[in-house]
């Protein structure tokens, strides 16, 4: 249940790799040695490691097209455990190095392993899924995706890790993760007599209560406009809180609540301040086909909040149809680098018409930059990018009275420099991508009433709750091209 | 002072051999202990400072001595240190855990773990609260003091056991602020009670009972030399219960347990205000307590199991499996494990969950514990009975996955399929299977396309990962085949990735047959290319060849068509720069020699010794000439057992072995073997072998070189017989030395001989040669000596050893060094390098008598030395003797006085010892002596030598000044030599 070692790399596109920050700890390297017995591998300096981890994550030697270390089809990447191969010998291996990698930082660490050979299952070692909490962690901690290496965000973060390992992690053994802002303004110790305050709410409010309820519901789809290949979409939803309330342990209510007929929330997760949960919330599972007497809420979360805003859960959501039905054809004129370009969109009658914003980008890979581009679009206007290789067809706020849009037209390629390349879009391959958001909106029918958030305390606090839809991955491919789909999906 | 220790503090964390290879880890320590007392430094930097104790101890800390003081010392440091620099303090007191455990020093006799364990629970029970500390709960000492004990209590199990119910009385107390870190800590302590007590035999409840009403000191403080401790505190940490063998110890109680239960239970009940990380280890921890007390149902758990299952946090989760694989059906029914199982599949693939965890969970999921598992128990990959091709569906693999996740969903995808087809073996392959098909061509597709190199090698792994699985299913593996061969004859560069794939296809995970046709196939594509040589380009030719290489590793497979390959490349008449290819040609060869080594040679015999007979004489290269000559000589002499024998010495054989050996080929292009590249390396000896002794005494004279024969002629040529006046004496002694080659030179001798201290291995030596270099041009080059054979004394009975000669060309007459090194043959059979101690010709090895004929006389001699003392002390107008007699005075001429204390006995001696050779006699003069020294090149030193009262006088004349210095020495050396022999004597 403790950690070895941990490390925080940046590297940018695999070069200018470098360990930025790393930790040991030796009473943890203690108890391995003890435990491993004869099969000890101790943990080189961190050069040799980082050297070991480029190379299992396929980022060494970028420049050489293959390294028989590396790319060896035998070495499968299944589980996030890598194995570091410190020497040759068969016992020279460190595992389980847990890695997990966003944009250009990586994060690894070493759990310890309560057992000597044979290697257990990494699923029957409680250390993993520790040492991944506390990566997630330290990652939201370091800025998430949003990381750049030499930006102003990640050196004053990175000069606070002894500090911040201090408490969350102090001899190896994870006790907790950083908060990403420090709650020291808001949060004013317990007094004493005053009942149990959880460890993960470090003070009280003091000040003018509110709990705010924000409810984002997420759309992904594919749409391929081919009656063989079945169309996928699916939405999730998260409850975002942040709540200031007074007393050491407040709780509160949040209740989710669906339209008659609505389809059940399902996959349901939780914060772990949720204080209980009723088994039926958790019932309906997206992977089965699951009761038809599947329950359909009111969905009640109890909780004492966190200081600090948080993620109250995240539901999936099963509806019958994607907000916009769209079509794309793209064909092949006589001229090789003539085609002809046809768009229809239609808003689905049950969404909102009221759009923050709505816009289908429609990238063209592999062919030059286009030169002519003759398309008439019947709402909103066409812009094309800068480097001419994107069509950026924007909406607006709004679509007609009719609900239906539609892009018509020729475009021809005869441009100088070449475009981006993808080798999954060669050909008529192609897709249009949408990006909307409609304010005060979920497509499960799924909201938080105001009335409904209940909070145990003296002060009553002002309640604000919204909701909104936005899109994600919204493709819908060119049907008259081949989509890059297994047929035989669906016949499962 | 600050900023320096802050970088030496972190120039020593990034690489601390690198630091300590500039200092010692002594003094770095005495420096970090003796920075902490200084009171110019800031607490911030003090606790940089504590650092690299931290990270490293056993480095800083080599012996459990070092560590107990530099643990008393900072204890001292600790006890000064005032209360409010909270984070300095708690870090003190973590690197004191961390140097007290990593040193080993966690022992009832060390002083420093007494006062550190007893400082630890004092602050633990230290219940004041400054309303000004930091609100955070875990910024405190006490919450650091508890995480101490409870990493001591974890590498020292049952140190603290005696102490459960003082902690369970801290943990219950009314407002504790630090409740999570007594909750961790108390059920760690308990824990590791527990699981001592269950090792011993015929424990029961009323063991246990003590264990939890236990309020004694520390297990040692009490009584350290008592033989209970033994029981009490285990010496290494305790490994997991839930281990994958699933028996741990158990403890048999009877149901009375009440206290143990209402203390879990307790625990329990407030197990919702920690943070998950430390629910998780506390669930845990007591998941292990009733694994291993019987008397305790696991029901107990039943009403957080909800709360646990519903998280989005992954560790808590895991905790509801690692419970049910300690509990299986006595805490899960079949519906909880199927409702379970539903949660795991939906989270494997929960858009909110993140990459990581879904890996991690799809992991679970072919690890999955069954309440009652058929399937591998071995810790093998199976999914569970209740995982159906619908729950699969949700996990199928798609275009849009990270490369990881997409091979974790291929697999259990994969699992699920193989299950189905088998059973519709015969019938209609699944549908399942078709969609992974699919999958696998799409992915194909992105390659063919120019994907990056991370699509290439994800799609190289899934087709083995695809193949392992339905390797059987000959449609899709013949379909496979035929892919990959169009893949790499579209894209040769992908050589090495199919190779791999049929390498690892034939070390056994897919059905044996398939990589050999997969090669055959590669075959068949890489000779088509045949047909028209000239479209190929020189890389995709390159690739060519190493594919064919490895096929003509394959006994199975045919090698017609690849020998017809190589005669086209071999003879085809495209560009000229091919013929000079020098790589191309290697690549050629290690064809080549693959295939003198193949089963079905006898066929290829003709064909294959036509391509390399054409290598051998066509090619530009002399090297690729002189290998194809060779493989053509063993194809064309040798027998094929021979031959096999010759080949087989290098391959080591097998398969593998010949595996091994292309992966030589590949990287050293014309390797052929190990051992023959050993044979054909010159192996460099590390240390020196031998070296040679000079002969006789040391730093003796050089023998004295014959005078050439026709000196006779050559004197009375110039006509410079016995009689001729004193004048023609030096013109017809000039004239002399000017045609005799031999003067100039000086013959050392020396003999070889093993060094004492010489490495192993050498002890007889053939075929020596020794190569020298003359130091700073004072000799001309000399030529390399053969010594025939060198064997060690003893080794061989009546060996004496080499004499070597060394004929030295001085071109300055001052002393100088020469470089030896040589080659030899060992008794390995393998050629050696070795360098040799340099020889060090000294001045006096430069003397050598008057060059003149034999047939000159005393007389003749003596008139020789006077006109040259004449000339040399005249500073007078005949030019110096090299230059022929005419000429200038020359600026070099001196002379010179030099005393030395010597009785006339001793004078004697030393005329007897260093000077006979060059004495020139004057039966005139009995009192003085004349010495004539000539250094060749062409250098003369003379002497008069006249022994005073009390002193000898060594008057010199000289035709080079610069000769001085080095006279000089060399008399004080002989005169004090023969002082010291003097008084030893």
């Amino acid at each position: 249940m403790s950690i070895r070692a941990l490390w925080i790399i940046t590297h940018e596109k695999g070069e200018h790799v470098s360990v930025r920050f790393s930790r040991r700890f030796p009473t943890v390297e203690y108890r391995a040695k003890s435990l491993a017995g004869s099969s000890y591998q101790a943990v080189p300096e961190d050069s040799a490691v980082l050297q070991l981890l480029l190379t299992e994550l396929g980022l060494a030697d970028p420049g050489k097209p293959y390294v028989a270390q590396r790319d060896d089809c035998l070495n499968q990447r299944r589980t996030p455990a890598l194995e570091l191969h410190v020497d040759s010998s068969a016992k020279g291996i460190l595992w389980p190095v847990l890695v997990i990698s966003r944009g250009p930082l990586i994060l690894a660490c070493l759990p310890l392993v309560e057992a000597g050979e044979p290697r257990p299952p990494l699923s029957s070692l409680l250390s993993v899924s520790q040492g991944l909490t506390l990566l997630e962690g330290l990652q939201s901690f370091l800025g998430g995706s949003e990381i750049k290496t030499d930006g102003d965000g990640l050196a004053p973060r990175l000069a606070l890790m002894p500090s911040v390992l201090q408490q969350v992690c102090p001899l190896g053994t994870p006790l907790d993760v950083p908060q990403a802002r420090a709650p020291s303004t808001a949060g004013v110790p317990a007094a004493a007599g005053s009942p149990r305050q959880p460890a993960w709410r470090t003070g009280q409010h003091r000040g003018r209560p509110a709990v705010n309820v924000a409810l984002t519901e997420t759309v992904r789809c594919m749409q391929y406009g081919d009656p063989s290949k079945q169309d996928l979409w699916d939405v999730y939803g998260t409850v975002t809180c942040k709540c200031d309330v007074e007393g050491v342990l407040p709780n509160v209510t949040v209740t989710l609540t669906l339209p008659p007929n609505g389809s059940p929330l399902q996959d349901i997760l939780a914060h772990p301040c949720v204080t209980s949960l009723d088994s039926s919330i958790l019932n309906a599972s997206s992977v089965d086909d699951g009761d038809g007497s599947a329950f359909s809420g009111p969905y009640k979360f109890p909780f004492c909040p966190p200081l600090e805003p948080f993620k109250l859960c995240s539901y999936t959501s099963q509806v019958p149809v994607p907000p916009i039905l769209g079509s794309y054809q793209l064909k092949q004129q006589q001229e090789v680098n003539h085609l002809r370009v046809s768009v229809n969109l239609k808003l689905h009658e049950s969404v909102k018409n009221t759009f923050e914003y709505c816009e289908a980008r429609l990238p063209f890979f592999n062919r030059v930059q286009m030169s002519t581009v003759d398309v008439k679009v019947s709402s909103g206007h066409l812009d094309v990018n800068k480097e001419k290789n994107l069509l950026v067809w924007v909406l607006g706020q709004k679509f007609p009275k009719s609900r239906e849009v539609t892009m018509e037209g020729g475009i021809r390629f005869s441009g100088q420099l070449p475009g981006p390349v993808d080798p999954l879009c060669t050909d008529l391959t192609a897709y249009l991508k949408l990006y909307f958001k409609v304010p005060d909106l979920t497509l499960s029918g799924c909201s938080v009433d105001q009335h409904s958030v209940q909070v145990y305390s003296c002060a009553k606090p002002k309640i604000v709750t919204c909701r909104e839809l936005q899109s994600k991955e919204y493709f819908i491919w060119n049907s008259t091209g081949p989509a890059p789909v297994s047929s035989g999906q669906m016949i499962l | 002072m600050a900023v320096s220790w802050v970088e030496r503090v972190a120039s020593f964390l990034r690489s601390p051999s690198r630091f300590l290879a500039s200092t010692t880890a002594e003094v770095f320590l005495v420096e970090l202990l003796r920075e902490q007392r200084d009171e110019r430094l800031t607490y911030d930097v003090k606790l940089t400072m504590l650092s690299p104790l931290c990270e490293h101890p056993t480095l800083l800390c080599p012996s459990a001595c070092t560590g107990e003081e530099t643990c008393l010392e900072l204890m001292s440091v600790f006890s000064h240190c005032p209360p409010k620099y909270t984070e300095f303090r708690c870090q003190l007191l973590l690197t004191l855990t961390t140097v007290l455990v990593s040193t080993g020093c966690v022992s009832a006799h060390s002083h420093a773990s007494r006062d550190f364990l007893e400082l630890l629970l004092k602050l633990a029970q230290d219940t004041y609260y400054d309303p000004a500390d930091v609100p955070s709960a875990l910024r405190s000492t006490r919450a650091a003091a508890c995480e101490c004990l409870r990493e001591l209590e974890a590498c020292c199990p049952g140190l603290l056991s005696q102490h459960l119910e003082l902690l369970n009385g801290l943990r219950q107390q009314e407002n504790p602020r630090h409740h999570q870190a007594l909750s961790g800590l108390y059920a760690a302590v308990l824990r590791n009670g527990v699981h001592l007590l269950a090792r011993q035999a015929g424990a029961g409840p009323e063991g246990l009972k003590a264990l939890l009403g236990g309020n004694a000191a520390v297990a040692w403080e009490a009584e350290p030399d008592s033989p209970a401790l033994t029981d009490r505190v285990a010496s290494a940490p305790l490994p997991s219960v839930l281990g994958p063998s699933g028996l741990g110890p158990s403890l048999q109680t009877g149901p009375d347990c009440k206290e143990l239960r209402s203390v879990l239970s307790s625990l329990l009940e407030e197990s919702y205000l920690l943070t998950p990380l430390s629910q998780a280890a506390l669930f845990h921890a007591l998941t292990e307590v009733v694994a291993m007390v019987s008397g305790v149902s696991p029901a107990i758990f039943k009403a957080q199991l909800l709360r646990l299952l519903g998280t989005s946090k992954v560790c808590l989760f895991h905790c509801t499996l690692l419970m049910k694989a300690a509990f299986t059906d006595s805490l899960f029914s079949a519906e909880d494990e199927a409702f379970l199982l539903r949660r795991l599949v939906a989270l494997c693939q929960h858009p909110q969950v993140s990459t990581a965890a879904q890996l991690f969970y799809t992991d679970c999921l072919v690890h999955f514990p069954e309440n009652r598992p058929i399937g591998a128990a071995d810790g093998g990959e199976a999914l569970p009975v209740l995982f159906t091709p619908r729950l699969a569906a949700a996990l199928a693999p798609t275009m849009f996955d990270e490369p990881a996740t997409m091979l974790a969903r291929l697999n259990v995808s994969a699992l699920v399929h193989l299950e189905e087809h088998g059973e519709r073996e015969g019938g209609a392959a699944g549908g399942g299977l078709a969609c992974l098909w699919d999958h696998l061509l799409l992915r194909l597709h992105v390659v063919e396309h120019g994907g990056d190199r991370a699509g290439v090698v994800t799609f190289f792994r899934a087709s083995f990962l695809f193949l392992c699985h339905f390797g059987h299913v000959e449609r899709y593996a013949a379909d496979l085949r035929r892919r990959l061969c169009a893949l790499y004859l579209r894209h040769c560069r992908l050589a090495p990735h199919v190779l791999n794939l049929a390498d690892r296809a034939q070390d056994g995970a897919v059905r044996p047959g398939w990589a050999v046709a997969l090669l055959r196939c590669l075959q068949g594509a890489a000779v088509s290319a045949g047909d028209d040589l000239a479209a190929v380009s020189q890389k995709d030719l390159h690739w060519h060849l190493r594919v064919l290489a490895r096929v003509a590793e394959e006994g199975q497979i045919g090698q017609g068509s690849t020998v017809d390959f190589l005669f086209a490349v071999a003879t085809s008449a495209s560009p000229a720069s091919r013929n000079e290819d020098w790589r191309l040609a290697s690549d050629l060869l290690a064809v080549c020699r693959h295939l003198l080594a193949h089963p079905g040679l006898d066929v290829l015999l003709c064909p294959l010794a036509d391509v390399l007979q054409h290598v051998a004489r066509r090619h530009g290269d002399t090297d690729v000439r002189d290998h194809a000559r060779l493989y053509y000589s063993l194809l064309t002499a040798l027998s094929r057992e021979k031959l096999a024998g010759v080949l087989a010495n290098g391959g080591g054989g097998g398969a593998n072995g010949g595996r091994q050996d292309n992966k030589c080929a590949l990287s050293a292009m014309v390797v052929e073997s190990q051992d023959l590249t050993s044979a054909l390396t010159i192996h460099k000896a590390r240390t020196p072998v031998f070296h040679l002794v000079a002969k006789g005494r040391a730093g003796g004279w050089a023998e004295s070189t014959p005078a050439p024969e026709d000196d006779d002629e050559a004197a009375a040529a110039a006509g410079t017989d016995p009689g001729a006046p004193d004048a023609d004496v030096l013109s017809s002694y000039r004239s002399q030395l000017l045609s005799s080659g031999s003067a100039a030179e000086i013959a050392l001798s020396y003999e070889l001989r093993h060094l004492d201290a010489g490495p192993p291995g050498f002890d007889r030596l053939f075929s020596l040669r020794l190569h020298f270099e003359p130091s700073a041009g004072r000799f001309a080059a000399l030529p390399d000596v053969c010594v025939p054979r060198l064997f060690r004394e003893g080794a061989s009975a009546a060996a004496a050893p080499p004499a070597v000669t060394l004929t030295l060309r001085p071109r300055a007459p001052y002393p100088g060094t020469l470089r030896c090194s040589a080659i030899f043959t060992a008794q390995d059979e393998l050629t050696w390098h070795a360098a040799l101690p340099d020889v060090h010709v000294a001045f006096r090895q430069l003397f050598k008598p008057l060059p003149v004929p034999a047939s000159w006389g005393p007389a003749l001699r003596l008139r020789a030395f006077e006109r040259l003392w004449d000339e040399f002390c005249s500073g007078g107008e005949a030019g110096s003797v090299g230059e022929g007699g005419g000429g200038d005075a020359s600026p070099d001429r001196a002379s010179s006085l030099f005393c030395g204390r010597l009785g006339e006995a001793e004078l004697e001696a030393l005329l007897k010892e260093h000077f006979a050779p060059f004495r020139v006699a004057d039966p005139g003069d009995v009192t003085g002596h004349r010495v004539l020294l000539f250094l060749p090149p062409r250098s003369h030193v003379l002497l008069r030598i006249r022994p005073q009262e009390d002193a000898v006088q060594f008057h010199m004349a000289t035709d080079n000044w610069r000769l001085l210095p080095h006279v000089n020495d060399f008399l004080l050396s002989v005169t004090d030599w023969e002082a010291r022999n003097g008084v030893d004597s």
